[in-house]
């Protein structure tokens, strides 16, 4: 060896560091992971990808910096270049079997509330539009069939077309894949369902619709615990529902019930979310807290549930909704925006561990269907 | 999900059992007819007083599942060579009515 050579520098000495970075959810290193990928070194120069779990990665960017950091301080490296990708886990329970209904949809994620009013259709639309603006593939469907709002919501003129193998195409609106009861109906007139029509035409939503290959498909589901609560519990496997509340008390009850509703149905609630939480000024940014504050917090906490994070009133949200530009579209850099942003963040984090937990130990639970012999 | 009752495999096992495997490794095997006469539906059991509709002895011992599909992330669904198809079978049910588990609890 001609004398002086340097130190090379090798792909275990990279790893052995990499070993040291943990993913905070997973509570494992992302090696053993194995969200390191094309690991490689030339003359010093050291390039990677971590591939996370999802796009909404609310840690992506520590973990990034982390990366950096301790590669560059292995001797011999001159340069560290780390690409942060993302390749989305289904974290349903039982997972979605070849041909069956959401075949090519890796997480389903209810938005649900014990009571109207408290601004569940608001952040359904908002979380999927986070989701989409992160990166991942979204879709948005509508199941409110009693008091459909996305039209408006998302600002939908056209009407979906039908495919040629005689399925509904949803209606592109700002990248997301949507549809809803209210593009297929007259706008002026309510809509009367009795219970079993409910349950036909969910199952037709779910089953014979274009959706396509999608990271998260959002549902936005009708207020309270009733017909269509059950039904889509039926019909598809859920990954998890976020509960949607207010401050006051009411709301929270009605937010234990539909908890329960879905713990006797085996949908797991990734946490609950509490809307209309506070109020910030527009000149001075002062936070008001208009009602008693921090209920649902405190709520989590007994019923052992993650906190996914409170949404200020403001009103460029109601005007967002009005107008079809949802807030996170509309006013991106807005405190209501931001608090949706790290709402998405949370729920895509909890999926990603549900997702943990579920693969690859637990295979699905049937083969979808079982044809007697 | 508690592992007590969630499936970890559901199979035909022989042409009159069905088999499952649960989360907490017990193992439950279904005589078939069994099932058909255990049916919680409308129609089989009073939704108020609990009673059951349908006397046992009327249901054919030869009677099998045509076709047997996962209801939601809780139960599943299964269509009978009877033309009965109401019954939806709920994992917590199915781990209640194992018959292993309920000869030895009978036992004690």
């Amino acid at each position: 060896m001609p004398f002086g050579s340097k130190k090379t520098v090798d792909s275990d000495a990279i790893l052995s560091v990499l070993r040291t970075v943990m993913d905070p959810d997973l509570k494992r290193d992302i090696v053993s992971l194995g969200f390191v990928k094309d690991l490689q070194i030339k003359k010093g120069a050291v390039s990677f990808k971590v591939e996370l779990t999802t796009p909404a990665c609310p840690v992506k960017d520590q973990l990034q910096q982390e990366c950096e950091r301790k590669v560059n301080d292995v001797p011999g490296v001159k340069s560290v270049n780390v690409e942060m990708t993302a390749q989305v886990q289904s974290a349903a329970p039982a997972a979605q079997p070849r041909g069956a209904v959401l075949e090519g949809v890796k997480n389903v994620v209810a938005v649900a509330s014990g009571k109207g009013g408290v601004g569940k259709s608001t952040t359904a639309a908002n979380l999927a539009l986070s989701l989409k603006q992160s990166g991942a593939s979204v879709g948005l469907l509508d199941a409110d069939v009693y008091g459909p709002s996305m039209q408006m919501m998302l600002g939908i003129k056209e009407r979906p077309q039908v495919s040629d193998e005689k399925k509904l195409v949803p209606v592109d609106a700002h990248g997301l894949k949507v549809l809803s009861m209210a593009l297929l109906q007259d706008p002026n007139k309510p809509v009367i369902w009795r219970g079993p029509m409910v349950h036909g035409l969910l199952q037709q939503f779910l089953r014979d619709v274009h959706w396509g290959e999608l990271d998260y498909l959002v549902l936005d589901l009708p207020p309270g615990t009733g017909d269509a609560q059950l039904s889509i519990s039926q019909i598809a496997s859920i990954s998890g529902a976020v509960i949607v509340t207010t401050p006051q008390d009411v709301s929270l009850l009605d937010a234990r019930k539909g908890l329960e509703t879905f713990r006797q149905l085996k949908v797991p609630v990734l946490g609950i979310v509490e809307n209309m939480s506070y109020f910030v000024c527009g000149h001075c940014s002062e936070r008001t807290e208009i009602f008693r504050h921090g209920g649902a917090r405190k709520a989590c906490e007994e019923l052992r549930l993650e906190f996914l994070g409170e949404i200020p009133i403001d009103p460029r949200v109601v005007v967002g909704g009005d107008e079809g530009v949802p807030i996170v579209a509309r006013d991106p850099e807005a405190p209501a925006a931001k608090a949706y942003q790290e709402f998405s963040g949370k729920v895509a984090q909890q999926l990603s561990m549900a997702a943990a937990e579920v693969a690859p130990e637990h295979p699905p639970i049937m083969p979808g269907r079982i044809d007697w012999e | 999900m508690e592992e007590r009752t969630a499936p970890e495999s559901i199979r035909q096992a022989g042409p009159n059992q069905l088999e499952i495997l649960w989360r907490d490794g017990h193992m439950s095997v279904y005589p078939v007819s069994y099932l058909r006469r255990a049916c919680k539906c409308a129609a089989c059991v009073d939704e108020w007083t609990g009673e059951r509709l349908v006397d046992p002895g009327s249901i054919d011992d030869g009677v099998k599942p045509v076709r047997i599909e996962p209801v939601g992330n809780y139960a599943i669904h299964i269509a009978w060579s009877d033309g009965h198809t109401s019954g939806i079978y709920a994992f917590d049910y199915l781990r209640r009515i194992c018959p292993v588990e309920r000869s030895k609890s009978e036992d004690d």
